[in-house]
């Protein structure tokens, strides 16, 4: 992979790329200070980043942050182990069945994720394993169809020109059928943690009492805007990087994808 | 009169394969208005190969000649009879045969190198001695430098010496090529040509080619095998006497060869006349003649 001078981080076209976000900070500065609607309920940054440095002194946006990952990657994880080796039976060996039940799931995975929200509450109560329910709930459909469309995509050239060596069926799953239906199950694996960030949020502002999602509910009730913010900022900030985090997976692991595609 | 042990048995101990009496009959369904009925792809197929010999298969599509070789690498039973490989039974595939297919099949998350070592991984060869097998091969099929790159960065003559190499790579007797240079533009499919050549002198290989193409046919066979379809049966066996080696600079542009190419192609026209009246529906003509796909 070659860098050009373009994109180096100090080269005249990446300020200018960066030049919308500064204008945006500078416009949310400086419109609190006109005073009026916007002085009650926009926080300039100064304000929000002075309420982060206290919440991240007094250690409380510490325990937000694990608590809300803890949630996102349990209920992330319980929809990956589940749904990867779903997707493998699905798609590879029983395909007959796959398409009888397809129906059903891609019913069962358009069902709005909050209109159940109050059937996990019932069934499991205001626990950590409702929000956890309802995080594995969003999370299982993309993965379980990105790894379906995933194996049955696999060239089946790639599966006979194995078998034509005489190869076993463990060693040929592990050697040609999970690296050629990688791309598929990251697919996936990208689009269920981004939607499991997106709800835990919502689950946390419905029914909890820690998180980040609470704390963007509890800095409204009590009118705290900067608390607002500030929770706000971290919530994004967390997906950006979690976003890159994958990315930088996904390169590591499928880098011939990712070069493949871009030519 | 041959009695059933004769039938089950090879009768010459010097062929490399041995096809004995195969026969390969398909049962379609019913389809729309279609009634269920039987296809013959392989109607009692009798074939030997020698030690060290180029064979080459051709005839036009539907002629089984595909089928034959899945039979003989392993991949695809026959309704009876039997392929014997070194006077062994063939049972399924294994690593005494390479196979090299049309699509390359190259495992695209794999590097040129890893590729070629594929088979020695399934062979359990330790790491440190597969390093100068894949050095040896990359060099062989012309592809020094180029052993870190993965396939989509190769053109397609270059995957193509890459699917070779990797069927060479873990030393199989037979070398099994079902029609390996049909996708690749005319001028890379005679480089190629050449260079199997030079390959298959170089190691000895027996190889069994399936083409489509009587040119290419004539121009790398020992010995040509014609088939014809409906039912697909083997019509004749022409010998090739062409001086070895052969270069597509030259050997082409003889007088033998033209004449070789054309016993072929009138073999491939005269089909008997079974076979003809049902093969005359079918745009025969366009599939086999001698510039098809050249």
């Amino acid at each position: 992979m070659t860098t050009s001078n373009n994109d180096s981080p100090w080269s005249r076209s990446s300020w200018l790329d960066r030049s919308s976000i500064l204008l945006f900070f500078a416009v949310w500065e400086l419109a609190p200070r006109a005073g009026g609607l916007l002085e009650t309920f926009l926080a300039p940054p100064s304000a929000v980043l002075k309420t982060l440095w206290v919440l991240l002194q007094n250690g409380e946006l510490y325990g937000h942050v694990t608590v809300s990952l803890g949630r996102a990657s349990a209920g992330f994880a319980v929809a990956a182990l589940i749904a990867i080796p779903l997707g493998f039976l699905l798609g590879g060996n029983f395909k007959s069945f796959e398409r009888v039940v397809n129906p059903v799931l891609r019913f069962l995975g358009q069902v709005n994720p909050f209109s159940l929200f109050p059937l996990f509450v019932m069934l499991f109560g205001i626990s950590e394993i409702s929000k956890v329910a309802m995080i594995f709930w969003v999370c299982i459909w993309p993965i379980l169809f990105n790894t379906i469309t995933g194996v049955k995509g696999i060239d089946p050239l790639l599966v006979r020109s194995a078998r034509s060596m005489g190869i076993r069926t463990p060693t040929l799953f592990f050697k040609v059928i999970l690296p050629a239906a990688s791309p598929g199950i990251f697919t996936g694996l990208k689009m269920g943690s981004g939607t499991a960030f997106f709800m835990l949020i919502a689950a946390e502002m419905i029914g909890a009492s820690r998180g980040l999602g609470w704390l963007v509910w509890n800095a409204q009730i009590n009118f705290q805007i900067p608390q607002l913010f500030a929770a706000t900022v971290v919530i994004s900030v967390l997906g950006l990087i979690l976003n890159s985090l994958l990315e930088l997976l996904e390169r590591h692991l499928l880098g011939w994808r990712v070069a493949a595609n871009n030519n | 009169m041959a009695t059933a042990e004769d039938l089950t048995k090879p009768t010459d101990t010097d062929a490399k394969i041995v096809v004995k009496e195969i026969n390969r009959v398909f049962h379609l369904k019913k389809s729309g208005t279609e009634p269920a009925r039987e296809f013959v792809a392989l109607k009692d197929i009798n074939l030997e190969v020698r030690k060290g010999e180029f064979l080459v298969l051709v005839g036009p599509s539907g002629c089984g000649k595909s089928t034959l070789l899945d039979i003989l690498a392993g991949l695809a039973f026959p309704t009876s009879g039997a392929v014997y490989i070194d006077g062994k039974k063939v049972t399924g595939p294994a690593l005494d045969r390479g196979i090299v297919l049309q699509g390359y099949a190259l495992f695209p998350w794999r590097t040129v190198r890893r590729n070629i070592e594929f088979g020695l991984e399934i062979k359990k060869v330790p790491k440190r001695e597969r390093k100068p097998i894949s050095d040896h091969f990359i060099s062989l099929v012309g592809l020094d430098g180029f052993g870190d790159r993965f396939p989509h960065e190769l053109s397609g003559g270059m995957k193509q010496r890459v699917a070779i190499a990797r069927a060479l790579a873990y030393d199989p007797d037979v070398l099994l090529m079902d029609e390996p240079f049909a996708a690749v533009d005319a001028q890379t499919r005679e480089s190629l040509q050449d260079e199997l050549l030079r390959i298959w002198e170089a190691t000895g290989k027996t190889i069994v080619f399936v083409t489509h193409s009587i040119e290419e046919a004539t121009f790398l066979g020992d010995r040509v095998a014609v088939m014809t379809p409906n039912p697909g049966t083997l019509r004749e066996i022409v010998k090739i006497d062409l001086p070895r080696p052969r270069r597509n600079s030259d050997t082409r542009s003889s007088a033998e060869f033209g004449w070789i190419r054309h016993k072929i192609w009138s073999l491939l026209q005269n089909a008997p006349i079974e076979a003809r009246t049902r093969v005359n529906a079918l745009p025969v003509a366009d599939a086999i003649s001698p510039s098809a796909a050249l």
